[in-house]
């Protein structure tokens, strides 16, 4: 235990690395058959019914969060399954399964959020920390909920054909094994393969003041590949992977292939890597990851609750030209079984497509409930939350810039002495100030218009908005990365996609190596 | 189970172990925990968020057949609880055998330290929500009222306790609890700049014990000021310099550090610490334990997560490399003797001088504040990492810098630190003092 709360002040995405992932399946603890088995007009309840929970429980449960007069309430049930299998020498001898059944409370007054959560799913329980988040107000209590409406046409974003739950173990070891002895027959130099494989299943029911009710099961899976390897006494690592909400399918031949190829290629190429000059250069953004750099520079600037209380550097920026007339922004939960692809967020609202930026100018901030009443606008479909333990805020769900008009020959063409970032570890940034960093694992130095010597291990920093401006020329090419991105905020992590377009960013800090006296 | 007790607690701990024997474990560890928060936040003249809960929950780790599983669940419902182990004894059976897994040898768990650790508040549940809106609101308060309080956009003040209580079995003999409470405070403000930026800071302060916190609305008046002075910074120029690295924020590269003495790393040839016990890796002003047995340290324990009795170790003496962090696993597959695979406390051999004078000391230099994103490559040891903080000139701090990175590789680096301050930062179990180094890479114009 650190008791740093230094973490109010950063906002941080990584890859998924061993520490990112959560856990993997075997369980069948979480049989989702019943999910949405006759959810009747007169019984909202579908999964949870198994827990105890009615439509009555309900009720009660939000009039003992109204009954200090809070202006609304909701209640977060989940159940999430997650397993995980480990491989480290050439074994897979580590598995691990974990269970989350909870339920969270919250009300709202105003701009104010009172939360309590239990684990305890019974009557006293819920009414305990129901009062617990009561106390945000001071007035007279309110009613709840008469009846409750079932959410109709709930979109299906990540359609699943075989269940986790119904995966054999040795289905998933067989996968892994192939992969580890792939990886060492792709080159010799390879001396230690790790792998971790996660799938989860996770299920939520809100239900809020409204009478708004609804449930929704959320897919999950991860897999992680890295690589040391050695050559004349020396050593690199390196490491790549891939996610989504999908199910076993999602691991096709050809994708398992690329990942093997990638995982090499990107740790072979470090042996004759260097660490750049250091100062300040052109850089061109390759197409996928990079979707990192509008993650950190406007991204997390543009959550609505950093604006509503006026701490965001875009506080005051929404109408204005941010950028060249052919950059726009967006953040949407649609991409069918992307990692930030989402039916509803964990406010139970509707998921579509924001605008961050349109056509250089700054549109809609990213919004949840709270702050959407503040603005007086519709909510984004942004109000997320790791789980039942925390109250939810505006986050994003896949991040990235639609295409523009230059290719990525000519950009690369058009520097004289920059650098070219092509994968990524982890950003992140100062919202007030607006500094952002993201670290570059590979890229090569551009000279005279070419990529010439490969690079590593260099951490790039620049201010949001400044960086923005300097986008000069945007790619054609726009790819959505299938990395297992997690984003931190508040010392809440939640999934997040990202993508981008090839992008030259015309000056901006690299943090290579100075020039040394002695 | 409405309310569960701390013998219901322990019983739920050995019933797992009942459970995994019975479903065809050989062995089992079975940890239960409970954790009760309260925090609240209060901006700009009211409260923002109250946060209250208790959470509980068991983690078990089972070997069957020389294989391996291990898993955690909240839903103790004693059905749910016998599904979720028994389904966890036939994962670990399902996968491969591996030689090395097995519980720690029972003669490591004995020797435990005797020491008084004071790592509880015995007042702790007389310091309610209520009593942190007043607190958080003097300290909200402070931050308003310092000089300069006119460029202030918002403060946010917050307040955060915690109890919590283990109760950890083996089927090989450890039987052990601990409880521990912890009390925050802090402050973060933003301010108005130039070029619509909006520079934010922040302090805190925190104890095992509500009366030793400190005063806390000096916490609210310092990450005010500390706001304050980032206004107008710039970037500065790209040089090879010497730096000065704040105590508070010391930690995050210490802990780079930390990383590649992890024997998971060393054991997967991604520690460029590997094989060089013994050896001067660091400067000579480098001495450093792990001491598990700090009263009232935030990192303090007498016995780890796998049982192991805590002792206070040399990590670092001289400069020498003298021990790892090695758990049962990799101490088997490295074939050494675990030493326990996590930090504790860390203890420094102290310089005298404070931070003002080792900044007298530096004519031309940089003061590291605070860091901002990078990474650092535990396998080779190049690191790159954003830092914000001021120039020195002089030997007095001068102009607020900002958007610069900081670069090397750690085993020349470390060398490079010429002197320690004699301020260890008394919030993290780190307890980082403030550190020179001179002649290092960074980047800025």
């Amino acid at each position: 235990m650190t008791g740093d709360p230094s973490g109010i002040s950063r906002r941080t995405v990584i890859g998924a690395g061993a520490a990112a992932l959560a856990s993997v399946a075997l369980t069948d603890l979480l049989d989702i058959s019943s999910v949405f088995a006759k959810p009747g007009p007169t019984d909202g309840v579908g999964y949870f019914s198994r827990f105890g929970v009615t439509e009555q429980l309900l009720r009660n449960t939000l009039s003992s969060a109204l009954s200090k007069g809070g202006d609304y309430a909701d209640v977060f049930f989940q159940h999430r399954v997650s397993n995980n299998l480990g491989l480290e020498d050439g074994i897979v001898s580590r598995a691990n399964a974990n269970v989350g059944l909870g339920v969270g409370v919250r009300v709202v007054k105003g701009d104010q959020t009172g939360y309590g959560f239990t684990e305890d799913i019974t009557p006293d329980g819920l009414r305990r920390a129901a009062l617990t988040a009561a106390v945000i107000a001071e007035g007279t209590p309110k009613d709840g909920p008469k009846r409750f409406k079932i959410t109709e046409a709930k979109p299906n974003r990540y359609p699943v054909k075989v269940r986790w739950e119904d995966v054999r173990p040795q289905q998933k070891l067989a996968m892994l094994n192939s992969l580890n002895e792939k990886t060492f027959k792709a080159d010799e130099r390879v001396k230690k393969v790790n792998m971790n494989f996660m799938d989860q299943g996770s299920v939520v029911l809100i239900a809020d003041s409204n009478g708004r009710i609804v449930e929704d099961v959320q897919p999950m899976t991860a897999m992680y590949l890295s690589v040391v390897a050695e050559q004349n006494g020396r050593r690199e690592n390196n490491s790549v992977n891939r996610a989504a909400r999908s199910d076993i399918g999602f691991y096709t031949p050809e994708r398992l292939d690329t990942m093997v190829s990638e995982a090499v290629k990107r740790t072979m190429i470090l042996f004759d890597a260097v660490q750049p000059p250091a100062g300040e250069m052109p850089v061109v953004m390759a197409a996928g990851a990079a979707g990192i750099l509008l993650h950190e520079a406007i991204g997390h600037g543009m959550e609505a609750d950093f604006n509503r209380k006026n701490v965001s550097i875009y506080s005051d920026k929404i109408g204005k030209p941010v950028a060249k007339p052919f950059v726009s922004i967006v953040d949407e939960g649609t991409q069918e079984g992307a990692r930030g692809a989402i039916n509803i967020d964990d406010e139970g609202n509707a998921v579509g497509r924001t605008m961050l930026v349109e056509k250089g100018t700054l549109t809609s901030y990213l919004h949840d409930s709270i702050s959407a009443k503040h603005y007086g606008v519709k909510p984004t479909g942004n109000g997320r939350r790791q789980g039942y333990e925390y109250a939810p805020m505006p986050r994003m769900r896949s991040t990235y810039m639609l295409p523009g008009p230059h290719t990525p020959e000519e950009m690369i063409a058009s520097v004289k002495n920059g650098i070219y970032c092509e994968q990524f570890s982890n950003g992140q940034v100062n919202i007030g100030a607006g500094d952002f960093t993201f670290y570059v694992k590979n890229g090569y130095l551009i000279e005279d218009g070419k990529l010439t010597k490969p690079v590593k291990d260099i951490n790039i920093i620049g201010n949001g908005p400044k960086v923005l401006e300097l986008i000069d020329m945007v790619g054609n090419d726009l790819k959505i990365d299938e990395g297992g991105w997690t984003c931190g905020k508040d010392g809440q992590s939640v999934p997040v996609s990202q993508g981008l377009p090839t992008v030259r960013v015309s000056a901006i800090t690299v943090g290579g190596r100075a020039e040394q006296k002695g | 189970m409405a309310k569960t007790t701390e013998q219901d607690m322990l019983a739920i701990a050995q019933s797992c172990i009942a459970m995994a024997k019975s479903a065809g474990a050989n062995d089992a560890a079975a940890r239960a925990y409970r954790v009760r928060d309260v925090s609240l936040d209060y901006r700009d003249g009211k409260v923002e968020k109250i946060s209250e809960s208790t959470t509980r929950g068991i983690v078990i780790q089972l070997y069957a057949n020389g294989r391996y599983a291990s898993g955690s669940t909240s839903d103790l419902r004693p059905e749910a609880l016998k599904t979720f182990v028994t389904d966890n004894v036939t994962l670990a059976k399902s996968i491969s055998p591996d030689p090395f897994r097995g519980l720690p040898d029972a003669a490591l768990y004995k020797g435990q330290s005797g020491t008084d650790l004071q790592l509880e508040d015995p007042k702790y549940t007389a310091v309610t929500a209520e009593e942190g809106r007043r607190v958080a609101k003097s300290v909200h308060d402070a931050a308003r009222s310092v000089k300069g309080k006119e460029a202030i956009l918002s403060v946010t003040s917050s307040f955060s306790t915690n109890l919590v209580e283990n109760w950890m079995v083996t089927s090989n003999g450890f039987a052990g609890s601990n409880r521990g409470t912890s009390f925050f405070i802090s402050a973060q403000v933003s301010a108005k700049d130039g070029d619509g930026r909006r520079p934010e800071e922040y302090d805190y302060a925190g104890s095992r014990f509500w009366s030793l916190v400190g005063d806390m609305p000096a916490i609210g008046a310092s990450a005010a000021e500390r706001t304050l002075r980032r206004l107008g910074s710039k970037k500065g120029e790209t040089a090879a310099m010497t730096v000065l690295v704040d105590n508070r924020a010391a930690g995050r590269l210490v802990g780079f550090l930390a990383a590649a003495l992890q024997g998971g790393n060393i054991q997967q040839k991604r520690s460029f610490l590997e094989g060089k016990a013994g050896q001067q890796v660091v400067s000579p002003l480098v001495s450093v334990t792990d001491d598990p047995l700090v009263v009232k340290g935030f990192g303090s324990r007498k016995f780890d997560n796998e049982g192991i009795a805590a002792k206070p170790r040399a990590i670092f003496e001289n400069g020498v490399l003298k021990s790892y962090y090695i758990d049962t696993y990799y101490g088997r597959k490295l074939k050494v003797e675990p030493t326990s695979g996590s930090l504790s406390n860390l203890s420094w051999k102290l310089g005298s001088k404070s931070q003002k004078e080792l900044l007298s000391d530096g004519k031309d230099a940089l003061l590291i504040t605070g860091f901002i994103g990078g990474n650092s490559n535990s396998g080779t040891g190049d690191f790159s990492v954003g830092v914000t903080g001021f120039r020195v000139r002089n030997g007095a701090v001068a102009e607020p810098v900002g958007e610069m990175n900081l670069s090397g590789n750690h085993l020349e680096f470390w060398k490079k630190l010429v002197a320690i301050g004699n301020d260890p930062f008394p919030y993290s179990s780190m307890r980082t003092p403030t550190l020179v180094f001179e002649n290092v890479s960074v980047a800025g114009t």
